[in-house]
């Protein structure tokens, strides 16, 4: 669905989701294949990146988040125990980490504003969760509509829409779970989100999308 | 009237752009999303190198150490370095020294990045508490550094080519696990 995913060989059969090779290469790695797991690495780290960004983790974190998200499923490669799921456990597993290094990160601003001598004009920024786009990203006033209708969304929404769009349509289950949406009710919720995105969008003008 | 319904109801807005999630996305959904990923991409980027490092941190999963946290603390530098910071932005400014803090449990690991001759870099580090520490210096493609830490904690590497790069920390008289930072770049 996604530009990154045209640009894949075409190794997988059609109808295999990012899920599905999760799976296939968390099996692969078990036996001693290590190959699919690197195409893994290449085909899921953009998921995982934005899922952690999307918690609030500074840009530096966030990279030693995903590795340590990597070197955590190899490490636990014998003990998933449901391989079909690896995809949610690696979400599940980056986005706690992300929460951990965000309270971190609080505490040692908190640690850093109690001391005597730090000026209370200057506070530690927060990290930036929605990162300003600059004009070279928003060229076509298209992609500016698009942009700032979706910061008119709930929060959630902005976040479940970011990451749906870059995964494949049945692993939303999996997005799901990791971004704590009843299980069940993610298309639902993802519809309400995209209707309403769109119902800004028509509000904005008449845009051919497709 | 009173029956008229609400615009903003998620449940009226839904009856019109209803999304099943059995059905199928009608082309806008799906070309609204197929751009906004590429909207996700473009403003947000995943780091180039993010990928590679990953890759190079499975393989020295295998060592079984424990990976220590980073704190990255060139902020505090960019005060005192005004210059070296807004030069920053260019990317092409190896000038500014970075430190970088790493723990684990009890240790506390800190490095200073600055340049050496020939665009490589040297690695000044700390280690507290300090006992003896056999230092590698891990790298794709390249046979182990070691050095081991002197009393007061520190330890260097003089001169090392830029690029992918994770310490792993021994205790000398074999106490305790190893330990590893996340693969940073150099």
């Amino acid at each position: 669905m996604t530009g990154s995913r045209e640009a894949l060989p075409d190794v997988d059969g059609p109808g295999l989701t990012l899920g599905d090779r999760a799976a296939i290469a968390l099996t692969e790695y078990r036996e001693g294949n290590h190959q699919a797991l690197g195409e893994l690495v290449r085909e899921a780290t953009p998921l995982l990146w934005h899922t952690v960004r999307a918690q609030g983790v500074d840009h530096d974190a966030a990279e030693d988040v995903v590795q340590s998200t990597w070197v955590a499923l190899v490490r636990h490669a014998d003990s998933i125990a449901e391989p079909k799921a690896v995809l949610k456990w690696l979400l599940v597993t980056a986005k706690r980490a992300a929460w951990e290094a965000v309270r971190k990160h609080r505490d040692d601003e908190k640690r850093r504003t109690e001391l005597p001598d730090d000026s209370p004009e200057h506070p530690m920024a927060l990290p930036a969760k929605d990162p300003l786009p600059d004009d070279e990203v928003l060229r076509e006033e298209r992609d500016r509509i698009l942009w700032m209708s979706l910061q008119k969304l709930p929060g959630r929404c902005q976040e479940l829409l970011r990451l749906v769009s870059l995964a494949d349509r049945p692993d939303y289950r999996y997005i799901s779970a990791a971004i704590g949406m009843p299980m069940g009710s993610i298309g639902s919720t993802r519809g309400r989100c995209l209707a309403k995105l769109r119902t800004i969008l028509d509000e904005q003008g008449d845009f051919s999308w497709a | 009237m009173g029956l008229t319904p609400e615009p903003n109801k998620d449940e009226e807005v839904v009856g019109d752009l209803s999304f099943d999630p059995k059905g199928m996305l009608d082309a806008d959904d799906g070309a609204v999303l197929t751009r906004l990923a590429q909207l996700v991409d473009a403003v947000d980027p995943v780091p180039s190198d993010l990928v590679e490092r990953s890759l190079f941190a499975i393989t020295l999963a295998g060592l079984e150490a424990d990976l220590m946290e980073a704190a990255y603390l060139d902020a505090p530098l960019a005060g005192v370095r005004g210059a070296a910071a807004a030069a920053r932005a260019d990317d092409t400014a190896p000038a500014e020294a970075k430190t970088i803090t790493f723990t684990h449990d009890s240790l506390t690991v800190m490095i200073s990045l600055s340049p050496s001759t020939g665009g490589r870099v040297r690695i000044d580090g700390w280690a507290a508490p300090a006992a003896g520490l056999d230092v590698e210096l891990h790298r794709p493609g390249a046979d182990v550094v070691t050095v081991a830490s002197d009393e007061d904690g520190r330890f260097s590497f003089d001169s090392v080519e830029r690029g992918r790069a994770s310490l792993v920390v021994r205790r000398t008289d074999g106490g305790g696990g190893a330990v590893s930072t996340p693969v940073i770049e150099l």
